[in-house]
């Protein structure tokens, strides 16, 4: 081969009105998943606050002397933004459960010709789950 | 001969382990939501409720085993998601040992928070 | 995106008259098509009342200096009924620009030559019917492999990833000739490799796929479906077919599926390939089990 043109990865980035519903479960499967593994570990370096809380460490909480454990945490739950991104994560982690069970059913080989349908079913079933949590989540916080 | 049957091929294996750290997790991971939001509110978690939950042999084993799936799970697909993007050579491997210390550290560190919380340390 | 074509040898020599750049004989016809053929007015009123259809169809050529810089060329051509993709192209070649460069030969969705890059999907240009497609048509070469020229790709890549599968039947105990035997098949098991055994090589699962894109090793659907029709005949032994797992289950097999099934969607023989990947992941992982 002389010469040939390559068109470069523009083609896979302009076109992604094209893609079809497998396409998008798997982006946002991806998204969601590392997602979670973002928040995993961010997780642990709260929790760890336990060891300082078991050293016998406090801090003040609106007002009041509590352990660095407890401290800490609803420290976190009293700003709004932590509870915005609370529910954030729940819609991330119940899509990536849906699609998950979704793409374990693919793997089992079963229900392949409804793979766009329940690809659909997922996002419909995020949405719901994620408005009806939200009273729950929100519950105790000002602006 | 006998090392080519016995041989459990890592792409084989890393895609089993997947989908079984999939399983256990879709239901450790609505367990845990739903206890730390519908049971117990996420905002009125203390220190003492904590270590009253990790008391509990059966909680604090699985939350072990939640952390160690959860670990292995999101690394290994990270790992995946960057081989499918055609990853190799020199790279692959830093960015693979890199994942595996990443989670090593995390499990770790999650095992003896989880210890601490139990009062075991 | 930079293309860095060097200027092609031929160029340099003025006694091609083929090649002299800007002067070639194509480039004048392109350019008397270019002013003679469009009558906007007109060409609206033929397309509304459905007797022309626009295509709109990518060009490229190194070795023509006005061509090295891809583009799109309009051409408009006399709508027929049973009009395919593939007829409006030789249309288009045979009447407006016969330097218009593609693959095609049994017309028939047989030899598998005519994929094309149709509205933003992978299609055998013989078998997509111009009314179901919306206008103006954009015919592209297929995606993720280098361009040759106009419509053509270059199908190597693809070609090697299927040899790698070994796709020929492989066995041992093939009956002597004299003893008058036949190796029969249950129609069972006929019917079980009855879809993937319709392959054509057209290559357009392999380029509407976003991990075959990222990862050149990826063996792609079409070769892991062409090892599905050889692991899964029962005529061939059970080594052999040990053998082809090996194969399939290395890194840059079957494990790199991602179940988007944009492979099935495309496949213009309407082979399940997501189906047979999936089958063969587990028969990977169930014959790893058995050696624990
Ligand atoms: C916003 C939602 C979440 C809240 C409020 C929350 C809260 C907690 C709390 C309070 C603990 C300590 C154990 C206990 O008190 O019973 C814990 C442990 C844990 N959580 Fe979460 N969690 C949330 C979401 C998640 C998610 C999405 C994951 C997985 C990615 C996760 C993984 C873990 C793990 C692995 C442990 C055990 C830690 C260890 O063993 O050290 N959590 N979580
Ligand atoms: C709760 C139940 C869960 C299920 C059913 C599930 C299911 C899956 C499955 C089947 C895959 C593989 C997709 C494929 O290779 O085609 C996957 C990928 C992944 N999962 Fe999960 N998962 C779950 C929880 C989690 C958690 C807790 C984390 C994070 C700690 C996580 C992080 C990831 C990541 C990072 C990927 C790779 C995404 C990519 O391809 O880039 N998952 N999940
Ligand atoms: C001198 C006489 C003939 C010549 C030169 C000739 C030539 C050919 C050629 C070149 C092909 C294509 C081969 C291929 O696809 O691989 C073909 C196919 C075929 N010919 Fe002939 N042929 C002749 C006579 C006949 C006769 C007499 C019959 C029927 C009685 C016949 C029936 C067929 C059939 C059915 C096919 C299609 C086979 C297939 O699809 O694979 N041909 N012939
Ligand atoms: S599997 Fe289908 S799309 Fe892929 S090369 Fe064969 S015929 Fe073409
Ligand atoms: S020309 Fe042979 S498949 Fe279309």
């Amino acid at each position: 081969m002389s010469q040939s043109y390559n068109r470069g990865l523009i083609e896979d980035f302009g076109r992604w009105k094209e893609f079809s519903a497998g396409m998008w479960a798997w982006i946002f499967h991806k998204f969601t998943g590392w997602m979670l593994i973002g928040y995993l570990f961010t997780h642990i370096a709260v929790l760890s606050s336990a060891i300082a809380a078991a050293d016998g460490q406090t801090m003040m909480l609106a007002g009041e002397q509590v352990d660095a454990y407890t401290g800490t945490l609803q420290g976190l739950e009293s700003l709004f933004i932590v509870r915005v991104l609370e529910v954030g994560l729940l819609a991330v982690a119940v899509f990536h459960i849906l699609n998950g069970v979704r793409l374990l059913m693919v793997d089992l080989g079963v229900g392949l010709t409804a793979q766009d349908k329940s690809f659909y079913a997922s996002l419909v079933l995020t949405g719901v789950i994620t408005v009806a949590s939200v009273p729950t989540f929100m519950a105790g916080v000002g602006l | 001969m006998a090392e080519r049957y016995s041989s459990f091929t890592p792409g084989g294996t890393a895609w089993f382990l997947q989908r079984v750290t999939a399983a256990f997790l879709i239901v450790v991971l609505a367990f845990h939501f739903f206890l730390l939001h519908f049971v117990n509110h996420a905002s009125e978690i203390t220190f003492a409720g904590t270590q009253a939950r990790m008391e509990d042999v059966g909680y604090f084993l699985t939350m072990v085993l939640f952390l160690i799936a959860g670990a292995f799970h999101g690394v290994n697909g990270v790992y995946n998601a960057l081989v499918n993007q055609g990853l190799s050579g020199t790279p692959k491997k830093v960015v693979l040992a890199v994942l595996v210390i990443a989670a090593g550290l995390l499990i770790v560190q999650g095992v003896w928070v989880a210890l601490v919380m139990r009062g075991m340390i | 995106m930079s293309t860095q074509q060097q200027e092609p040898e031929s160029q340099e020599s003025p006694q091609d008259p083929e090649m002299k750049g800007t002067e070639s004989p194509q480039q004048r016809r392109l350019k008397e098509k270019q002013e003679g053929m469009v009558d906007e007015h007109a060409e609206d009123e033929a397309e509304a009342a459905g007797e022309t259809v626009h295509i709109k169809v990518f060009r490229y050529d190194p070795e023509v200096a006005d061509k090295q810089e891809p583009r799109f060329d309009d051409f408009h051509v006399p709508f027929e009924k049973g009009m395919t993709v593939l007829d409006a192209v030789m249309y288009a070649r045979d009447e407006f620009d016969s330097s218009l460069t593609f693959r095609h030969s049994c017309r028939q969705a047989v030899c598998g030559s005519d994929a094309f890059f149709v509205n933003g999907s992978q299609m055998l240009g013989c078998k997509t019917q111009l009314s179901e497609l919306e206008q103006p048509v954009r015919i592209e070469p297929l995606p993720h492999q280098e361009v040759v020229k106009d419509l053509v790709v270059d199908m190597d890549h693809f070609y090697d990833q299927m040899h790698a599968v070994e796709p020929y039947f492989q066995d041992e105990e093939t009956p002597d000739a004299s003893d008058l035997e036949e190796q029969r098949q249950t129609p069972e098991n006929r019917e079980k490799i009855k879809m993937s055994s319709r392959c054509i090589w057209c290559g357009a699962c392999m380029s509407s796929c976003n991990i075959a894109a990222g990862d050149n090793e990826y063996l792609g659907p079409a070769a892991i479906n062409k090892a599905y029709k050889f692991a899964m005949d029962d005529r061939e032994s059970e080594e052999i077919k040990e053998h082809r797992l090996r194969i399939l289950e290395q890194e840059h097999g079957v494990w790199r599926c991602q179940t988007q099934f944009s492979c099935t969607e495309v496949c213009p023989k309407d082979i399940p390939l997501t189906e047979h990947i999936q089958e063969l992941k587990r028969e990977a992982v169930k014959k790893n089990l058995k050696f624990w």
